[in-house]
């Protein structure tokens, strides 16, 4: 470990680092960012252009379709016009905020994305919330006191349900809370996010969606909890043999008070990149989890556009997705300057 | 030390917010799981709600004029009227139309529609409704995206007077009254309503509630992806409905509407899978019917793909062009075999091309033409016409001097495809052809079918009442053009004699004499082995019998099959249980009671383990 990290963020703050200025350093972020966001554009257009598919045929499998219906569509849908072009059309779109019209859905992407972006951020912000918590904290305890009981079960533990594909688990936690296995009976609902028979509005609805969200919520937070305990556990282990947990024992300090404002500050790095890379994410939703308990997120409309292609559905969810992830890249850059004294020095 | 620590504190809470959310939910959980439970049927005003699951494929838009999903039809069907229903045989029967009658040319037909049927907001229905929603299909581009195909033959169509609807056709065309009818027809849609929307109807949502239409059902709520909610229509036509509500809840897996079908969250889902189907077939609460099916699952076969003016265009086997090759593989096709294990015995064996959902034209080969299951006639014929087998065992198209190495396209989302193809490849290699499995998405396939990219390809259809679509496929006219464009074939069949046929079928009025005809057009297929029907597998319903009955309509036959049911009669003919039996309601409640200790039983886990913990830790510190 380097002197730097061992030094502690306190001690570090009075030593005075020359600080380069906090403006260009943002500056120069944002046009970073800019750069990746221009570049996932053309690579996200060129790839879903050259996917190998006929979304005309695909579209109206369900329907009689004459040969001058097909051509029909192909002509409303632009498939006839050059790439060049498409792709003109495609960035001034995105230049003004407009993220395209849907094929399938046959109403504008930003309206379909709008519609989804509240169930996608209750289930995945609310699964985000609590296997942060739940696993900084197992982190923490296991790392802290690595070899123990607690140690060995909550380590193994999470790496097992890391290890569970969610689909699977998903199915289990269904068959089991759902549909009720021996003395378990039926206890929540099988799907979807709300109970059509009872009133969508008001104190009954949000208990109802809690329901909803307990089951879907709970497999995200078993299968994801496990990579912060993971990441902190490692954290401290690494922290622990540090010389300023000595001089902070040597003050005198208790185990706990050692291990709270010493060792978690230094340790918890790794996991803020962490939890800013889960937090870029979150808005793409889980398409096994959405599709077990059948919420109506981001991710299983991203699905329901690949399988057409729906190509502006697909692009428009992409864009999102990029630039969601490259808000919170820049922004664990922003957070980092302030929490990490090397970065400030550089 | 433990216990004043805030940080501690904050642990354990956000700990015990995981748990809460889960004690928190089986506490209100029971007691919204038991109104769940019986709400199939009864909520506090004594009204009752049918609840089944929406069309696998969802709902792509409300807008009838563009939509192209089966759940948007399921809906225009309970919602929208239409010229003619169709009866229990699968024959078009009234429906806003009392009777119909072709002119002696053939070339007008006459619908006498019924008077004194209202919209549901109070305006009449009159053959104007028809005659606008039609025109305008045929005139505006946008209003013929999803339909026009149906009204392509048509030369006008008008309204004299408010009972009368005349459609002139430009040639004689046997299918007219096929054209409007529930689900799988054109739905009329109110003209005073979507007048206002037709210069914009691109952007016609259609999602003002209740939506103003006539039918068994009003839409009254629809959340996408999500849930439609209706209410009955009392005074429908053809009958009442025996619900007063309906709620068709989308599940994006079969197998979690499975388990809100067992937990009393829905009363009928409509096409589950065989494994399915047997494991629900052990509950007594529940009932299990099986529909012969309404399309084919096959292999299709690329025989020689080429353009319409006769230019080879693909990569495809030079060798399926021969008709000794292509009979070898139908005859090391063993069906019975892919019915028992693929489908677990729920379908069955192909033959012809259209499926025995609509009996009228389902044809099968005369007793002694039936292909047959056998490798060692397979191995001869081939023998015979020159594959010789090669060092490696595979045969040599001794043509083009290319080994009999094919390709077998499958769908990635389709176990039946993967079950089917691996007992294919095993039969082949046994008659010296090598199989390789490619395994790609829907829209995939179908980029490689268009340009003739392929040998083999996994392939399913299925089809309403009226054959003539499925049957158009096979026409030369669907070939591509030379620059690739304006393909719609699917195996590049193209023979003069079907066409011919192709053209009779449409113009025979006679629907039995029609048969006839369709019955001839099969016959050439299945002799060409271009398409290949495996099964036609069993449409399989699970409901509640508890909380509905009689959504299943027909007689089963000798093997327990029962006739297709179509979505549009079996919500309207199905209805709560005359009485709750007894024993059931012993259950409802002892469930009750169930949930409880379920609930109890849950918290006193959750709060012993926390103490645990809390102790361990309290112990850690101490040390």
């Amino acid at each position: 470990m380097s002197s730097l990290t061992a030094a502690g963020p306190a001690k570090v703050r009075g030593q005075g680092v020359k600080r380069s200025g906090f403006l260009p350093y943002l500056g120069s972020k944002l046009v970073a960012a800019l750069v990746s966001f221009f570049v996932t554009l053309v690579i996200g257009f060129v790839i879903f252009s050259l996917m190998p598919a006929d979304p005309v045929r695909t579209l109206t499998r369900g329907r009689p379709t004459s040969e001058a219906q097909l051509a029909q569509i192909r002509i409303q849908l632009g498939l006839d016009d050059p790439i060049w072009e498409r792709f003109l059309t495609f960035v001034g779109n995105t230049l003004k905020g407009e993220l395209g019209y849907s094929w399938q859905f046959q109403q504008s992407v930003s309206s379909l994305v709008a519609d989804r972006l509240g169930p996608t951020l209750l289930l995945m912000g609310t699964a985000a919330v609590l296997s942060i918590a739940l696993g900084l904290w197992l982190g923490i305890r296991s790392g802290w006191r690595h070899g123990s009981l607690f140690d060995r079960i909550a380590s193994s533990a999470s790496l097992t349900l890391w290890s569970v594909p969610t689909f699977w688990l998903g199915m289990i936690l269904l068959v089991t809370f759902s549909v009720g296995v021996g003395p378990i009976p039926s206890l929540l609902p099988a799907g979807g996010m709300s109970d059509p028979s009872l009133p969508q509005e008001g104190w009954t609805h949000v208990v109802d969606v809690a329901r909803h969200l307990v089951l879907p919520c709970l497999t995200m937070v078993l299968v994801v909890f496990a990579q912060y305990v993971t990441v902190m556990r490692t954290s401290i282990i690494d922290e622990m043999g540090s010389p300023y947990l000595l001089t902070a024992r040597a003050k005198g300090l208790t185990d706990d008070a050692v291990r709270r404002r010493h060792a978690v500050p230094n340790a918890l790095l790794p996991s803020v990149t962490m939890i800013f890379m889960h937090l870029g994410v979150l808005v793409s939703g889980a398409i096994t989890v959405e599709a077990v308990y059948s919420w109506p997120g981001l991710g299983y409309l991203t699905y329901e556009a690949l399988k057409i292609p729906d190509l502006p559905l697909l692009q428009g969810t992409f864009i999102v997705f990029s630039a969601s992830v490259i808000i919170m890249n820049l922004l664990a850059d922003v957070v980092y300057r302030f929490l990490d004294p090397r970065v400030r020095a550089q | 030390m433990g216990t004043g620590n805030p940080r501690r504190r904050l642990a354990l809470a956000a700990c015990a917010l995981s748990g809460s959310l889960v004690v928190g939910a089986t506490a209100f959980g029971a007691a919204s799981a038991e109104s769940a439970t019986s709400a199939a049927s009864v909520s506090a005003a004594q009204e009752t709600t049918l609840r089944v699951r929406m069309a696998g494929s969802g709902v792509d838009t409300l807008n009838p004029f563009l939509a192209f999903f089966n759940g948007a039809y399921d809906i225009f069907g309970s919602i929208y009227p239409t010229l003619n229903s169709l009866d229990e045989n699968g024959k078009p029967g009234p429906y806003l139309a009392e009777s119909w009658t072709p002119s002696e040319d053939k070339l007008t037909w006459t619908f006498k529609l019924r008077e004194g049927l209202k919209w549901s907001d109070g305006k009449p229905i009159t053959a104007e409704d028809a005659a606008w929603t039609l025109n305008l299909i045929m005139t505006d581009t946008v209003a013929g995206t999803a339909n026009s195909s149906l009204v392509a033959n048509f030369e006008s169509v008008t309204a004299p007077d408010p009972a009368t609807l005349v459609i002139k056709t430009k040639a004689p065309q046997a299918n007219v009254v096929y054209m409007s009818i529930p689900i799988s027809g054109i739905p009329i849609v109110p003209k005073h309503v979507w007048e206002p929307r037709a210069k914009n109807l691109k952007d016609a949502k259609n999602d003002t509630f209740p939506v103003v239409g006539y039918g068994p059902w009003t839409l009254t709520e629809y959340k996408p992806e999500q849930y439609a909610k209706f209410d009955a229509n009392k005074d429908f036509i053809l009958g009442r409905p025996g619900f007063d509500h309906m709620i068709q809840q989308s599940f994006k897996s079969t197998d979690a509407a499975v388990a809100a079908l067992r937990s009393g969250q829905l009363d009928y889902i409509n096409g589950v899978n065989p494994t399915q189907f047997k494991a629900l077939q052990t509950d007594k609460s529940l009932l299990t019917a099986q529909e012969v099916g309404n399309g084919w699952t096959g292999v299709e076969v690329n025989h020689n793909a080429r353009t319409r003016s006769g230019k080879k265009i693909g990569t495809g086997h030079p060798a399926l062009g021969d008709p000794v090759l292509r009979r070898a593989i139908s005859l090391a096709t063993d069906k019975k075999t892919l019915v028992t294990k693929v489908l677990d015995g729920m379908g069955v064996v192909g033959s012809g091309y259209l499926p025995p959902a609509w009996p009228q034209w389902s044809w099968k080969p005369a007793a002694g033409q039936e292909t047959p299951f056998d490798l060692a006639q397979a191995g001869k014929i081939l023998d015979d016409a020159g594959y010789t087998k090669g060092a490696d065992g595979v045969r040599v198209d001794p043509k083009s001097d290319r080994p009999l190495e094919l390709r077998l396209g499958i769908h990635s989302d389709d176990t039946a495809d993967a079950g089917i193809s691996t007992y294919l490849k095993g039969w082949l290699e046994t008659i010296g052809i090598k199989l390789k499995i490619q395994t790609l998405s829907m829209s995939a396939l179908n980029s490689d079918l268009a340009k003739g990219d392929w040998d083999l390809l996994m392939d399913g259809w299925t089809t309403g009442p009226d054959p003539t679509y499925l049957l158009g496929l096979q026409t030369c006219a669907t070939l591509p053009k030379d620059d690739g464009t304006g393909g719609n074939t699917d195996a590049f069949f193209c023979d003069e004699a079907y066409d011919e046929l192709f053209k009779k079928q449409l113009t025979t009025f006679d629907q039995d004499e029609r048969a006839k005809v369709v019955a001839e057009m099969q016959d050439i297929l299945y002799k060409a082995d271009v398409d290949q029907i495996h099964f036609y597998a069993n449409t399989l319903d699970v409901a509640r019998t508890d909380t509905v009955t009689g959504l299943i309509t027909g007689q089963p036959d000798a093997q327990g099959m029962y006739p297709a049911q179509t979505a549009f009669w079996s919500y309207l003919k199905a209805a709560p249980p005359a009485a709750k039996p007894a024993a059931a309601s012993a259950e409802e409640e002892g469930g009750g009671g169930r949930l409880w200790v379920g609930a109890g039983v849950l918290l006193v886990a959750l709060v012993g383990g926390g103490i645990v913990l809390r102790r361990r830790s309290g112990a850690g510190d101490r040390e």
